[in-house]
């Protein structure tokens, strides 16, 4: 699948401009005048990144890079800006940015931040897909199996588990291990790593 | 003469005719024979036979009858000697009584005429008195300090005129006697003394053969001279004449006096009003009307004082450079180096022939001549003890002497030019400040806008690099789309435009240019305006909409100041609505025409509105209610509104915020 460049940008010339070098280098690129359009398009499942104006009419690309993260949508930004103050860049490192240019900026720097914000989504994309499996294999446990597991990477003893839940330390051992087994884990630690990747809530009892 | 010999001739005969009027011892000795018996008739008359015997017995009735006739004959002669005597007398008092007469008449007539009309009334009376007393010719010359009185002089055909005795080359004497009050008469030339043989030799050359000439004076100094002089015979000038002469010349004295007072009255009313007239124009004058109305005043003036030439010098405070304003193009400063260095010490510069001129002045002299300028009088213009430049005034043709009233009015006319160049200095001074006061607020503004500038530049900047880069690429690789390559090239020049044209507007409104009144169209002002703040109104998240009306009116103004106007009143706005909890941020710049003669722009911002206690000081000069203002640029905005005429205001809006606007006047066909 063609990584996509999405370009949000005020200035027409500017747009034009980057999208053709972008399609030069072998991009795939959708441009946007505004980050209204860009919001009313519907997210990208490959691997893509957004090159992203800091100042706009309207909402500005801060708002946009605030907007996408309040959302939890997965987003590597490179913002382009023709006068970069450090509050700016502060807001957009913290953010999350890939990197901040300021205009006028060489092709080289620009399709180098391209590139490592393509890295970073294919990265992220590679753990949004083992996040998804992990959470499959949650799917598959019992209620009590998920239940003793939430225990288990609290840190909790068996025979703790077992008087927490009311149930025999056997019992615990058994649900253990088959839950151990369906989440694929090959000891605690990393149990507990699948745990913290999969969002697992400890319940409240 | 003639008259008078006549008259002598005349009186005897007259005294024969009527013999029956008188009774003399002879006609009685007549009537006493033709009455005596006829014997002694006989006697007497006709016997000779008895002449002897009577002769001496009547002989004593011979020698008696010869003796009576021989007394009758001198009774006779001397009657008819009283006779003429009595007559001559007379016709001498009737002579005078009408020549008093004609006194009266002319001294009465030239008591009630006006002052225009005396040289005209004395010359008529002078043709009178001329035929009254049967001389050849006379003159009268009135002198006055200028040197251009009346001289009306009257001879007959195929004489010349009347010589001017006062001419002290050929009249020395005359001239003279005469300035001590004295009469001068003779009758004939060789009367005149030794001493007078120059004015001798001159009467000779003229041909005068007698002559009379008397002082004429009123109350004060002299005024002139009246002359009478006989060429064709020697004539006699009796006292009494004299005398009755001298009550004409007083009649006449006085008749001049008159004129001069009236004239000098009405001469030095003129001159308060040239000076008043000049002092009103010069007090309310615009620099744009200095030139014009500096040369309108030289040109009054040199027609008041009836000479050629005038001109306004101007010292710059430098001390080096010099302008000057002239009628009849001449007055070059570098072609008259002594005289701008005596008028730049202060000091008066004036001659009457270029041989007064020093030696160091020979370059001035060259000039003089060249301009053919003969007396010239230079006065220096001072203000507060500094020179501040030179009033010259110069006559071509005709000497001129300097007088003290002359002086005295050139000192008065010199102030108001001084006082005219000062203020045109202040004045210029004032506008060279608010220019430079107007450019340091448009660097400041810049300053404000340099980060929308900037991202303004960049834009076309980013798009060129990009777009260059993005066809370096094309052409690297394999298979180039000439196509394409084409429409980038043609995007690149056109962003390339895009980014001259922010930056000749950034020059513009960097200009610290003069001022240039040009008519415009205020649309067009407030268009590049906005263009110049767009990104800045960007930045501050502020939607800047335009309201323009269609078919706005032009105005009369300089772009660049109304473009600061618009600027300031626009970033006063954007600023306006700093405020955080300012919520919908929206700038409105709106033009209208106000009225059917003016035309209004409006910034309508949605800040906080301003407070009532700010409004009526909002435009005055260092007063800001902003942290980091400086409070120059609403003054600013009053101060270039004011200079083109319009008016400025500032209102709160009902649905939040305030509205800022201006008017100006509709510009008029010129």
């Amino acid at each position: 699948m063609t990584p996509v460049v999405f370009i949000v940008d005020d200035d027409a010339g500017v747009r034009k401009s980057l999208a053709r070098l972008l399609g030069s280098a072998g991009y795939a690129v959708e441009a946007f005048a505004s980050a209204r359009e860009f919001l009313a398009r519907e997210p990208h499942a490959g691997p893509c990144c957004l090159l992203l104006d800091v100042r706009m009419p309207g909402l500005t690309g801060l708002d946009l890079q605030e907007t996408l993260v309040a959302a939890g949508r997965r987003m590597s930004i490179v913002f382009v800006s023709g006068h970069v103050d450090v509050p700016m860049s502060v807001k957009a490192m913290k953010g999350g940015a890939i990197d901040l240019l300021t205009k006028p900026f060489d092709d080289k720097d620009l399709l180098g931040a391209i590139e490592r914000a393509m890295a970073k989504d294919v990265q992220a994309l590679g753990a949004e897909a083992h996040v998804a499996e992990v959470r499959e294999r949650v799917q598959t446990l019992t209620p009590r199996e998920t239940e003793v597991f939430a225990l288990v990477v609290t840190g909790m003893l068996n025979k703790q588990i077992a008087a927490k839940l009311g149930i025999g330390e056997k019992t615990v051992k058994v649900h253990r291990a088959r839950a151990m087994e369906k989440m694929q884990a090959g000891s605690v630690a990393e149990l507990v790593r699948l745990a913290d990747r999969a969002g697992v809530i400890v319940p409240k009892s | 003469m003639e008259r008078r010999l006549d008259i002598g001739l005349v009186s005897p005969l007259e005294s024969l005719r009527g013999p029956a009027r008188f009774v003399t011892p002879s006609t009685l000795l007549l009537a006493a024979l033709w009455l005596a018996p006829p014997a002694v008739a006989a006697d007497l008359l006709g016997g000779k036979t008895t002449l002897l015997p009577i002769w001496e017995r009547d002989h004593w009735y011979a020698f008696g009858a010869v003796t009576l006739i021989v007394a009758e004959a001198l009774f006779i002669v001397w009657l008819l000697l009283r006779r003429a005597a009595r007559s001559q007398a007379r016709l001498v008092l009737e002579e005078r009584l009408r020549f008093e007469a004609l006194l009266s008449e002319l001294s009465a007539g030239l008591i009630h005429i006006p002052a225009t009309e005396i040289d005209v009334a004395l010359e008529r009376a002078l043709q009178q008195v001329v035929a009254f007393l049967g001389v050849d010719r006379a003159r009268l010359d009135e002198y006055v300090e200028e040197g251009q009185g009346v001289r009306i002089s009257w001879h007959p055909r195929g004489l010349d005129a009347p010589p001017t005795v006062m001419d002290a080359d050929q009249f020395p004497w005359t001239a003279e006697k005469l300035r001590r009050g004295d009469v001068v008469r003779f009758s004939r030339t060789e009367e005149l003394p030794e001493e007078a043989a120059i004015d001798r030799a001159g009467y000779e050359r003229v041909g005068t053969r007698s002559y009379v000439s008397l002082p004429l004076s009123a109350s004060g100094p002299m005024l002139g001279v009246l002359c009478f002089g006989s060429v064709r015979s020697e004539r006699a000038w009796p006292d009494a004449l004299v005398e009755r002469l001298r009550l004409l010349s007083q009649a006449f004295a006085s008749a001049l006096e008159r004129k001069g007072m009236e004239f000098s009255l009405a001469d030095r009313l003129r001159f308060e009003k040239l000076l008043s007239g000049l002092t009103a124009t010069f007090s309310d004058l615009s620099i744009a009307d200095f030139d014009r109305e500096v040369q309108r005043g030289l040109h009054r003036i040199v027609e008041f004082l009836g000479i050629d030439r005038g001109s306004l010098i101007e010292f710059f405070r430098d001390g080096r450079t010099a302008r000057s304003w002239t009628i009849e193009e001449w007055m070059d400063v570098d072609e008259f180096p002594w005289m701008t260095a005596q008028l730049k010490r202060g000091d008066i510069v004036s001659f009457s022939e270029l041989e007064d001129l020093p030696d160091e002045a020979a370059v001035d002299r060259q000039s003089y001549l060249a301009h053919r300028v003969k007396p010239s009088v230079a006065v220096p213009l001072l203000v507060g003890g500094t020179v501040v430049g030179g009033l010259v005034f110069s006559a071509v043709g005709a000497e001129r002497a300097k007088s003290d009233e002359l002086m005295q009015r050139l000192h008065l006319l010199g102030e108001v030019f001084a006082n005219a160049l000062s203020r045109k200095q202040v004045e210029l001074e004032a506008q060279r400040l608010r220019q430079h006061l107007a450019h340091i607020s448009r660097v400041s503004a810049m300053g404000e806008l340099t980060a929308s500038m900037a991202h303004e530049l960049n834009q076309p900047l980013t798009a060129i690099l990009s777009n260059a880069q993005a066809a370096q690429r094309l052409l690297a690789a394999n298979g180039v789309n000439l196509d394409e390559i084409r429409e980038i090239l043609s995007d690149i020049v056109a962003d390339d435009k895009r980014a001259a044209d922010v930056i000749s507007r950034l020059r513009v409104l960097l200009k610290k240019g003069d001022l240039e009144q040009v008519v415009l169209d205020l649309n067009e002002v407030v268009s590049e305006v906005a263009r110049l703040v767009r990104s800045d109104a960007i930045i501050r998240n502020v939607s800047m909409t335009l309201d323009l009306a269609a078919e706005l009116p032009r105005v009369r103004g300089d772009r660049v100041q109304l473009q600061q106007v618009v600027l300031n009143l626009v970033l006063n706005g954007l600023e306006a609505m700093r405020e955080p909890g300012v919520g919908d941020r929206a700038l409105v710049v709106r033009t209208a025409p106000d009225g059917a003669d003016a035309v209004r722009v409006e910034v309508q911002d949605s800040g906080t509105g301003i407070d009532e206690k700010d409004a009526g000081r909002i435009f005055e000069p260092l007063y800001t209610t902003k942290l980091e203002g400086l409070g120059m640029g609403l003054a600013i905005v009053r101060t270039i509104v004011d200079a083109h005429g319009g008016g400025l205001g500032i209102a709160n809006n009902v649905g939040g915020g305030a509205t800022v606007y201006f008017t100006l006047p509709v510009a008029t066909e010129r």
